[in-house]
Formats: C-alpha cells, sequence, structure tokens
C-alpha cells in the first residue's frame, strides 16, 4: 500500500481535490477530525497528515512514498526529490515585500527578513545589496512595518494582507504551486502505482 | 570549558547492538567478497589532492575535505575509494597478474549539506574488477553487487541500472549545451512537464528508456539493447530457485535512464555531471526495504584507470553502504505490496 503524506496547511484541499477528479474516492478521509494517519482501503493509499514543512522530511527518509508540498519549501529544503507533476490550483507568488514602494538603492546594506533565509540569500546573490538575513516564524509583514527589516521575502497569495498593513509587493521572485512529489526509493518500489496516479491527474487536467 | 557528548553535523558513533549489527553486516560482506576470490586492500583515509584535481567534478570538488597538512602539502581526507584504488594499482599494473579482484572497507568522508539521511562520514564495503574483458566486467560486477545484497537483507531489492552518457544526444539535440542542464535536472526529478515535447525523453521519465532505443542514437541504441539483454539474462538467473536456499529476497532488475541522467559523457555536458564522474559504462544503483536512500552503487570506470596511468583494460565496481544498508534490511512494519514476491525484470 502506498503511503501519502499530505499537508494540513493551504496545500490540503487543493491535493484533495485533485485526487478526487483523479478518481479516488477518498472514503474514510477524516480531514476535519484528529486523526493523522489513515487508510484509504478503497483506493489502496495510507494517507499522513504533516506540517507542509515536515512532507519533505517524511518522504526523503522514505516514511512516506509521495506527498504533496509547495515549491517553496521544496526549494528551501533543497530536497532531493522526483517532481512529476505540479498542480494548477494553489498558485502564489514569492515576493519582496516593503513599505517604501521601491527596492532598496544599489549598494545599501539591507536586513531582510524571511522565513526561507536559504532561498533568500540565493535570490540576493542576484541583487546589488549587501543584506543580513533574519530569520522569523511567522507575521514576516510585521518586521518591515516595523523597521526590524528594510524588506521581506514571503508568500503572497492575494495581497490583502499587503494591502491591509500598508505594505508594496515590490517584487515576484518566483511562481509558487503545490506540487506532488515522490522519494526516489519509493518511486522504484511504486513505480506503476505512481505513474498511474500521475496519468490519471494529467488526464483530469488538475496538473501541469 | 565544559566536555558535551555532541559531535559534528553528519557522523555518528555506533553502540552496542548498533555496532554489532554493523560489524555482522561488514563480516558477512567480507566473508562473501573473500569466497569470490576477491583480496582486501587496505587504504589510507588521508592522500594528496593532486592526483584527483583532473578528475574532479564541481559536486566531487564540494564534497572534499582539503587542509594544509605541517609540511604545507594541499591534502584531502579520504571520499570515494575507487579513484585512490585506481590511482595505487595503475603505475603497478605490469608487475601484476589479470584480472584482479580488489575488495575494500572503511569510512569515507563527504561534506554535504545538513539534510534527511545525508551523512558526511558513511562507512563502506566494496568490491573493483580489473582486467576482466569488455562487458564481462560489468557484468561480474553487477552480479556480485546483486550477490551481496541478497546474501544480507530479507528485503526487496531494487537495482536500477544506467549507462552512462546515453542520454547525452537526447540532450543536446534538444537543450542545446545552454538547455541541457534544465533538461538533465527535468530528467533526473521525472518532471513531466519539461520533457513533454520530446517524445523520447518523456519515455525515459515514465517507463526508464525510450520506446524506440534509435532515438538515443546508433552507438547508444545498440548499447542500450545489449544491456538490456545482459539484465534479462541476469534476472533470469536470479529468480531461478536457488539450490539450498528458500529464503533469498525478491529482486528486481530494471533499465532507469533517467536515474542517471546526469551521468553525462559528452564534453559539453561534463560540468552538469554529478559527485562520481569517473563512470562511462554501466552504473547502477540499489535500494533496499523502505530506506529512503541507495544503499549501494557501481558502475564501469576503463577513462578513470587510464587517466591515472593505467593500461587499457576494463575496471569495474561496486560500493555498499554499510549503515543505510543496516537501515534497509531491518523488517519494517510495512510490507511489500500485497505480500507478493516481485519478479526480475
Amino acid at each position: 500500500m502506498m503511503r501519502i503524506a499530505l499537508p494540513k496547511g493551504r496545500n490540503l484541499e487543493v491535493a484533495l481535490a485533485a485526487f478526487r477528479a483523479a478518481g479516488l474516492s477518498l472514503a474514510g478521509l477524516d480531514n476535519g477530525g484528529r486523526k493523522l494517519r489513515m487508510t484509504l482501503e478503497e483506493d489502496g493509499l495510507e494517507i499522513l497528515l504533516v506540517k507542509d514543512w515536515d512532507v519533505v522530511l517524511y518522504v526523503e527518509y522514505g516514511i512516506a512514498d509521495c506527498g504533496v508540498v509547495g515549491s517553496d519549501v521544496l526549494e528551501e529544503t533543497g530536497a532531493d526529490l522526483l517532481v512529476p507533476v505540479r498542480f494548477k490550483e494553489g498558485g502564489s507568488r514569492m515576493s519582496l515585500i516593503g513599505k517604501s514602494g521601491t527596492l532598496p538603492a544599489p549598494g545599501a546594506h539591507i536586513r531582510l527578513a524571511t522565513k526561507y533565509p536559504n532561498t533568500a540569500r540565493r535570490v540576493l546573490t542576484e541583487r546589488p545589496w549587501s543584506a543580513e538575513v533574519l530569520k522569523l516564524h511567522g507575521s514576516i509583514e510585521l518586521a518591515p512595518l516595523l523597521n526590524l527589516a528594510e524588506i521581506a521575502l514571503d508568500i503572497v497569495q492575494t495581497g490583502r494582507t499587503l494591502v491591509e498593513n500598508d505594505l508594496d509587493e515590490l517584487e515576484t521572485v518566483a511562481d509558487i504551486m503545490p506540487c506532488l512529489v515522490a522519494g526516489r526509493a519509493a518511486y522504484q518500489r511504486h513505480r506503476p502505482t505512481i505513474n498511474d496516479l500521475v496519468d490519471r491527474l494529467e488526464k483530469a487536467g488538475t496538473v501541469f | 570549558m565544559k566536555v558535551t557528548a555532541s559531535l559534528p553535523t553528519g557522523v555518528a558513533a555506533v553502540f552496542f547492538e548498533a555496532a554489532r549489527q554493523r560489524r555482522r553486516l561488514e563480516t558477512m560482506l567480507v566473508d562473501r567478497l573473500e569466497a569470490a576470490g576477491f583480496g582486501e586492500v587496505v587504504l589510507p583515509v588521508v592522500d594528496y589532492l593532486d592526483p584527483y584535481e583532473q578528475m574532479l567534478s564541481g559536486r566531487s570538488r564540494s564534497e572534499l575535505y582539503r587542509f594544509i597538512d605541517r609540511d604545507g602539502e594541499l591534502l584531502a581526507l579520504r571520499a570515494d575509494f575507487t579513484p585512490m584504488l585506481a590511482r595505487l594499482i595503475a603505475p603497478r599494473m605490469a608487475s601484476l597478474e589479470l584480472p584482479l579482484k580488489l575488495f575494500y572497507r572503511g569510512d569515507v568522508l563527504r561534506y554535504q549539506e545538513a539534510r534527511a539521511g545525508r551523512e558526511r562520514e558513511l562507512y563502506q564495503v566494496g568490491g573493483e574488477l580489473l582486467g576482466l574483458p569488455g562487458e564481462d566486467a560489468e557484468r561480474e560486477a553487477l552480479e556480485r553487487f546483486i550477490d551481496l545484497l541478497v546474501h544480507v537483507t530479507d528485503q526487496p531489492v531494487r537495482v536500477v541500472v544506467g549507462i552512462a552518457g546515453a542520454l547525452d544526444g537526447l540532450l543536446l539535440t534538444h537543450g542545446g549545451a545552454q538547455g541541457a542542464g534544465a533538461l538533465v535536472a527535468a530528467v533526473g526529478r521525472r518532471e513531466r512537464q519539461i520533457v513533454r515535447a520530446v517524445p523520447a525523453l518523456l519515455d525515459v521519465v515514465t517507463s526508464g528508456a525510450p520506446r524506440d532505443p534509435e532515438a538515443l542514437g546508433e552507438a547508444a541504441a545498440r548499447r542500450l539493447v545489449r544491456v538490456q539483454a545482459m539484465i534479462a539474462a541476469l534476472g533470469e538467473r536470479l529468480s531461478a530457485p536457488s539450490p539450498g536456499s528458500s529464503s533469498r529476497p525478491p529482486v528486481s532488475l530494471e533499465v532507469d535512464l533517467a536515474e542517471f541522467a546526469d551521468q553525462a559523457l559528452d564534453p559539453a555536458l561534463r560540468h552538469l555531471v554529478g559527485p562520481r564522474a569517473y563512470y562511462d559504462g554501466l552504473v547502477f544503483r540499489a535500494f533496499v526495504g523502505r530506506a529512503g536512500l541507495p544503499v549501494g552503487s557501481g558502475g564501469r570506470y576503463d577513462r578513470l584507470f587510464q587517466t591515472l596511468g593505467g593500461d587499457d583494460i576494463t575496471a569495474a565496481g561496486f560500493s555498499i553502504g554499510v549503515d543505510r544498508l543496516a537501515l534497509g534490511a531491518t523488517p519494517e512494519d510495512v510490507p511489500v505490496p500485497n505480500g507478493r514476491t516481485e519478479g526480475a525484470a
């Protein structure tokens, strides 16, 4: 039985809708309850519900065979996973955010606040600033608002939070999408099942 | 300063039962190699960096622990047994009787980003075959590799086989020297969207090899057909009942060129090559049980041997990570799907 790690966060509904469209019944899935491990006999799947950031670990260690995770988390963790398809729904963007309306001037020394320090360092190698990267765990928008940092690097979905906090989206750095991922060893173990799932997702038109 | 029991990232001390299990696995592997006529070599853990400079890829260079000793010599900690063994054997070839079957055991040290399961110190047992005729060396290395794995585990063994450089033509034709890097990454990740426009690459991503081998070019196609025949024959032998042994674990053996997409040979693609940049023929990798990472790998590396001043002979070898094998060899609570025995490909 193949084991899939699904994220409890914003990508869960996207994944479940796509799986249903692909013909999975998902009968037995207790999405609103407290169960973290569920067997879906009809679909031949075991589902683990874990934090978005932990999906990668479960799949890399071979505890889960597949998972659904945002491309932001994949990029940040540098996980060596297979990424057969990306979901069409649930997209967002990773952007530089600030309150001045413009990016810092070339040569400026800045502080950048983010949940994604590795991604931020890569972004900064292509920018004309020297920067200190501040790792935060949440409420990233507060950092530029209260001058903890000149700019922030974070996920923007609708932009409403920015508007409500008088912040500007200064530059889009990357488009972010939920991805179906598989472990290299798991792929060899479940190749026909994983390829079948991917084929069905493609036929349903829910993935790129 | 207060003394703590903490160790640097990526290394571990192994105690008691775990240590006993590791030694037991090592002994089983070594006994099996000796019984097959392999002789042991004991290699130093530190060597000059200079002999290896010409063969380092960007990724293998970044793995090396390098330092200058008090004599001013630039040294490196052992990150791989095969090149060290090759450089020490190559100049002595004239005095050695071929074929040579050698084995080694010990630690390799490789810098890796702190990530899931990526140890910086790995304990390996491996073997090298020098001077067997042509593709016989590849077949024997692969067969010996599988024999060792099924000897020490009761968990399913999955071996994937590729050919270094097999995708070079396709990658260069459809990506050019500039775009090939993105294609290599996409094939390696089995990312369908990026390769969909090239049916042969889509076949590689989904099935391991193109439906029409000719898509690889004439030479690579011929080689693929020979490798497919070789592993089919080997698979038949592995699936045949073994006299006196009823507990052999299921073994699957398949060609999967996507798994080795970064093993390029074309000079225009050499900058994309992974850490084991010296393979130039058959390459293979094994997964055991539910271990998330490969437990061992190997392949043919004639050119490495010649680069180091050796004769024009066939060289092939393999290594097995004993700690990873110990993890994968342990039965888990999740059985093989439906408890079935997987037949060989």
